[in-house]
């Protein structure tokens, strides 16, 4: 159990650090939309079930969309 | 937890990993969008295998909630990537 959730550690870690590097802003924001979606399962792991369909709810769907529309409105690539 | 549990739960982590490897370096920004559904789908069957482990079925409710809004955000994203959403 505690090798799994290290290497679900370790992943979230990475791809917050790829979501920050990233100079596709639509990639950057797939990024941030996988660390939430690792956060609801590590909340998962620590018993707290409503957490993580709170995170699931607000971090994979609302923010990915307003993300999307935010880069629809201005532009897509960081100079 | 069995033995069967451990040796399921560390494939599906395995699988996860070669899924965010595809994630950090896919050229395009589509490669990233299908491996993060790629890990979407593989963490929910991790989540059911969980419920199974702990023994709380009411676990189940938290993967279906976690696919359908996985889905809707991935939808968003593809909708962006064809057509300027």
């Amino acid at each position: 159990m505690i090798i799994i959730v290290s290497v679900l550690i370790i992943i979230m870690l990475a791809a917050a650090v790829a979501a920050c590097i990233f100079k596709d802003l639509l990639s950057a924001t797939i990024a941030s939309c996988m660390v939430s979606l690792i956060a609801a399962v590590l909340f998962f792991f620590l018993q707290a079930p409503d957490v993580a369909m709170a995170e699931a709810s607000i971090g994979a769907a609302l923010v990915t969309a307003v993300f999307v529309i935010a880069i629809r409105r201005t532009r897509r690539y960081e100079e | 937890m069995s033995t069967i549990m451990i040796i399921y739960l560390g494939m599906i982590a395995g699988g996860i990993l070669l899924s965010f490897i595809r994630m950090l370096v896919g050229p395009t920004a589509s490669d990233r969008a299908v491996a993060v559904d790629t890990i979407t789908t593989t963490i929910v069957g991790m989540l059911v295998i969980l419920a199974f482990v702990f023994q709380r079925y009411v676990y189940l409710d938290v993967a279906l909630v976690y696919s359908l809004l996985a889905f809707v955000g991935l939808c968003a994203i593809a909708r962006f990537l064809e057509r300027g959403f």
